[in-house]
């Protein structure tokens, strides 16, 4: 409140209206997570009806039965499943998209428009016509409860999104840089890999961190795909939480839908520059 | 320029590493083979809750003590999760070796060529057959093929707050008629300002008997038993009744799932299985019991025994250690004593005499189950037809649609045999 | 799958207006207009590109073609697809539950995407002056649109409006008696427009860097003018940000419509009460996977693919209109 205080004194009054207005936003933004930390840690019971956000006596409770798992199955299970599908779609979109936008900024080849406006169709492609027909195509290729039908689309560039992002940020590299390269004597694979992708980092983080993200958060893909719960990552596990303890462990559920987003909320806070400043400037550039 | 590089590389160094690390667990964690002398691993998935959870593993503990070559993983969902993930394995390809089932489903997947003929099982000797109480050992064999071992037997029955019964002066005897339950109803709302039943218009099991005190059924060999002349009064006479407060506010009811309504005080009873009672005592505050089935004419309440059963699948790598296990479970008794009546009152001599209920539900459930017994009203279950359990999830969804009164009770009645019409013709 | 659950985030820190530009009036621009080809660059080409050829063959291509099939036949997966004409759609037209998904889904669509941009908008002008701890509100007004598509958020939504929680609570100070959203079927889609809103953030970002574009000379002059803030809104900053808004409004609206998970969650798994919640993936998903209606649900996502493309046409077509790109264009 000082700091208001200081903050007033310099800037007049539409400093303090300023600064109310935001922290108004910020309050009513921020609730739902502040709710969950302090319900994670009340009685099952009380976490409905209670009105205070942080109980009064806290009990820990809740996390150790995390401990214990559902089914039979440790949390951690769940928690590899999840990280071993987001990296590993990570490194497909980083890799595949990258190629793919290298062609499209740097490569002279013949349907490269067409191909160019077809990607962008993509982009706006409503992924409900696609459902049925590709879970009938994993099935068929007897891939149903592998992880495969999450992660092939990765290796394929079939994120248009990441692919149009790349595009922007290569365009906007100093054509100099490769045509130097080419005067160097450097192939086009050359080219991509020691001079486009070292300058591309901030566009190939920021696909990263969102395919990370999309990935851990991905509800649908696995509820249709994985069948073991063994197989399940962290949103299907905290389903079962849903199916199983609903009724009798509130808490738990509660407690785990924590955990569940502390790796989104960790990537967020360590990159939050790359995610917000970055992108938006690096948009604008093209 | 080169530092960047380095630092990318290092990363991905990194990321590939845990992949990698991902990999070798996952690869760990699934390893089932089935070669010979190693241990044979099965899936095992049923519907149900916690507490169910932690009586099944205690037997699979057991089992595979006995059994050192069979490993069994299980997994369980809520009912109509159940089912919905269950169609959607089957229709990939890997459903799970050895499912919990219901009459509902047999001709639905039977048709489908997804369930497992056990009877080659009984006769290599892998599966016992003898020692089933009343038959029921042929509970689910359709055109010659055995593609079930029931687990327990169970009939519906009306479960109710005690206290409030009590209070209210009520005392449901066999021989109650419907008239005499909608009394009861009326004096509970007015006594003591709570819904007598949470609502039974939706479900399904309990218009079945309704409709058989009449004469009917729900559902014929392969079409429904009744039609719009039956429904539309009975689901406008509901309407009335949640009006009028003596069925639960479905708002809340809705509120509150999974859990049940009467557990959580929001009524006074409800229609479910006899052997789901086990559970109030656990999820509620009060004291529960069972009531029998009200009846029309005071004598018919077109009960019969229903069941859980045990199916393997047809596409088992392993038939035969499926079928080692269902008999394992249906025989031992042990299980019998862990499981309790759980999955209703145990289907072999075996098991029913290796456990003597001792807490009050259990011993309620054998109380009612004998007691309808006795009455002789007991008469035997007709097979559903395919298609008749996308009907029971219409009928239940749809009668909730109506409570909320979101659709008129003719637009609902419209509705649901539009629906039943589509899952009749589909499945 | 690669389709499922773009965050709008993730979709929405690339718009910008050159995303927009390139779409504007003269159509989709290829990067770099093409001087010089040779067999050499031809064969480069292609091999960077063939992940992508493939992915776009046999994952979005070739399962567009199949699911066109798949919509004229009845196929429960289990026995080979079987020809029926137009019955799927026949049938679609004639089915009380996929009009109410329809008239669910634009609920959402027309009621979340408007107030969604709406706050964006107010928020973004608000942080655009600059002022001590900026950049601190927009990361954490960012922050909900990372975690709003997990299933944690929704379940901590069915919390909030169930019966007795804080909502609840806070109708009934104002004398509102309305009992919890979760299980009332003519609330509970404003929880989950609720829960959209809440990720206000992402397009609030994109509404950011608009604004920051603004050559400040515009507003002095204004004022000079007389012109009031309202003025100043709709004949300055609107207009120069109409290429974001643009964006915006094309990437919320496609987005909206393939909502899914919070649905679900937020529901039960029931996608009710009395199908309040029944959003088209939702039936989509149980008429496919549940009831085994492989060919009425292809027949539902070829319909739908329609649909958005019908919008997708008129926003490109309207923003002849009202969009205002700096150079070129018109």
């Amino acid at each position: 409140m000082s700091l208001l205080a200081a903050a007033v004194r310099r800037r007049g009054p539409g400093a303090l209206a300023w600064h109310l207005g935001a922290l108004v936003i910020l309050g009513v933004v921020l609730y739902p997570v502040v709710w969950t930390i302090g319900a994670s840690f009340k009685p099952s019971a009380e976490i409905i009806g209670a009105l205070d956000l942080f109980p009064a006596d806290p009990i820990g409770d809740n996390y150790t039965r995390l401990t214990e798992g559902i089914a039979d199955i440790p949390i951690s299970t769940f928690f590899l499943n999840s990280t071993y599908i987001a990296v590993g779609s990570v490194i497909g979109v980083v890799l595949s998209c990258s190629l793919t936008a290298y062609a499209f900024a740097k490569v002279r080849f013949a349907g490269r428009n067409v191909m160019f406006a077809i990607m962008i169709g993509t982009l706006l492609l409503p992924y409900h016509v696609l459902i049925i027909p590709q879970y009938v195509l994993f099935q068929k290729l007897e891939l149903i409860n592998t992880f495969t039908p999450l992660l092939i689309g990765k290796y394929l560039a079939t994120d248009a999104f990441f692919v149009f992002l790349m595009v922007q940020f290569m365009r906007g590299l100093p054509k100099e840089l490769d045509e130097a390269a080419r005067l160097d004597g450097c192939g086009h694979l050359r080219t991509y890999w020691s001079i486009v992708m070292p300058l591309c980092r901030p566009a190939l983080v920021t696909s990263a961190i969102f395919t990370f993200i999309n990935a851990w958060n991905d509800f649908m893909g696995p509820l249709l795909y994985l069948n073991e719960p063994d197989k399940y990552t962290v949103s299907m596990g905290l389903k079962m939480f849903i199916d199983q303890d609903a009724v009798a462990d509130y808490g738990g559920m509660i407690a785990m839908s924590l955990v569940a987003l502390l790796p989104v909320l960790a990537f967020f806070v360590a990159f939050q520059r790359y995610l917000i400043d970055g992108m938006a400037t690096s948009g604008l550039k093209g | 320029m080169s530092r960047n590089n380095g630092m990318d590389r290092r990363q991905m160094l990194k990321l590939a590493g845990l992949s990698a690390a991902g990999l070798g667990l996952t690869a760990a964690g699934c390893g089932s083979g089935s070669g010979s002398g190693g241990p044979v691993t099965i899936r095992h998935s049923w519907w149900g809750a916690d507490d169910r959870a932690k009586k099944i593993q205690s037997c699979v503990g057991l089992f595979e003590k006995k059994h050192p070559k069979i490993k069994v993983k299980t997994d369980f969902q809520q009912y109509p999760d159940f089912w919905k993930k269950f169609n959607t394995q089957a229709a990939g390809g890997n459903p799970p070796d050895v499912i919990q089932n219901a009459v509902t489903f047999l001709r639905k997947y039977e048709a489908k060529n997804v369930l497992l003929d056990l009877a080659p099982q009984a006769e290599k000797g892998n599966l016992d057959l003898g020692g089933f109480r009343s038959g029921l050992e042929k509970f689910a064999e359709i055109d010659g093929k055995l593609l079930g071992v029931p687990v327990g037997s169970n009939s519906m029955a009306l479960v109710i707050d005690e206290k409030v019964y009590e209070k209210a002066g009520i005392a449901p005897e066999i021989g109650w008629t419907w008239d005499d339950w909608y009394a009861g109803l009326r004096k509970i709302r007015s006594g003591q300002n709570v819904a007598g039943d949470a609502g039974p218009h939706g479900v399904m099991y309990l218009y079945d008997l309704i409709l058989r005190q009449n004469g009917k059924a729900f559902f014929t060999e392969d079409a429904l038993g009744f039609g719009e002349a039956e429904l539309l009064p009975y689901w406008t006479e509901a309407l009335e009744r949640v009006k009028a407060g003596l069925y639960a506010d479905p708002n809340k009811v809705e509120q509150i799932k999974p859990a049940s309504a009467t557990a959580k005080g929001l009524s006074a009873g409800e229609f479910t299985w006899d052997n789901f009672s086990v559970r109030y005592s656990a999820e509620g505050r009060s004291s529960y019991g069972l009531a029998p089935i009200p009846s029309t004419d005071g004598r018919k309440t077109g009960q019969y025994l229903g069941s859980l059963m045990l199916s393997g699948t047809a596409r088992t790598k392993h038939p035969a250690e499926v079928a080692t296990f269902i008999s394992f479970m249906t025989h031992d008794p042990e299980v019998a004593r862990i499981m309790g009546y759980d999955r209703g009152v145990p289907a072999t001599t075996a098991q029913f005499e290796a456990y003597e209920p001792s807490d009050a539900p259990s011993k309620a459930i054998a109380a009612y189950e004998t007691a309808i017994a006795d009455a002789g009203v007991l008469e035997p279950i007709t097979p559903h037809p395919a298609g008749a359990d996308v009907i029971e999830a219409a009928f239940l969804r749809i009668s909730a649609d109506l409570s909320l009164g979101k659709t008129s009770p003719k637009d609902s009645v419209k509705q649901f045999f539009s629906e039943a019409k589509t899952a009749l013709a589909s499945n | 799958m690669t389709h499922i659950h773009t965050s709008p985030g993730a979709l929405a820190t690339g718009g910008d207006r050159s995303a927009a530009k390139r779409n504007g009036p003269g159509g989709i621009a290829p990067p770099v207009p093409p001087k010089r080809r040779d067999s050499g660059e031809n064969l480069a080409g292609y091999l960077f590109m063939s992940p992508w050829i493939a992915g776009f063959l046999f994952l979005v291509a070739g399962p567009m073609v199949f699911s066109l099939y798949l919509s004229f036949t009845e196929y429960n997966l289990f026995e080979a697809p079987r020809w029926i004409g137009l019955q799927n759609f026949t049938d679609m037209f004639a089915d009380p539950r996929w009009r109410q998904s329809v008239k669910v889904t634009s609920w959402y669509v027309l009621i979340g995407t408007p107030v969604k941009l709406a706050a964006a908008l107010a928020v973004a002008m608000l942080l655009a002056q600059k002022r001590w701890g900026q950049s601190f509100y927009r990361a954490a007004f960012y922050a909900p649109s990372l975690i709003g598509a997990s299933v944690s958020a929704a379940i901590v939504w069915r919390a909030l409006f169930s019966d007795d929680a804080i909502v609840d609570r806070t109708q009934k100070v104002f004398g509102v008696e309305v009992g919890g959203w979760i299980g009332d079927p003519s609330m509970i889609i404003y929880a989950l427009i609720a829960l959209t809103v809440w990720q206000f953030g992402a397009p609030m970002v994109i509404f950011l860097a608009g604004l920051k574009q603004v050559p400040r000379e515009l507003y002095e002059a204004a004022e000079v003018d007389g012109a009031g803030p309202w003025r100043r809104f709709f004949h300055i900053t609107l207009p120069m940000i109409s290429p974001v808004l643009f964006f915006n409004v094309l990437l919320e609206t496609i987005h909206s419509f393939q909502i899914f998970g919070s649905a679900y969650i937020v529901s039960n798994g029931s996608c009710g009460p009395a199908d309040a919640t029944l959003v088209y993936t939702c039936y989509l998903y149980e008429q496919g996977f549940v009831n085994s209606r492989m060919g009425f649900a292809s027949a539902m996502g070829w319909l739908l693919l329609l649909a958005v493309g019908l919008v997708t046409a008129v926003l490109f077509w309207s923003q002849k209109r009202w969009v205002h790109y700096e150079e070129g264009g018109r």
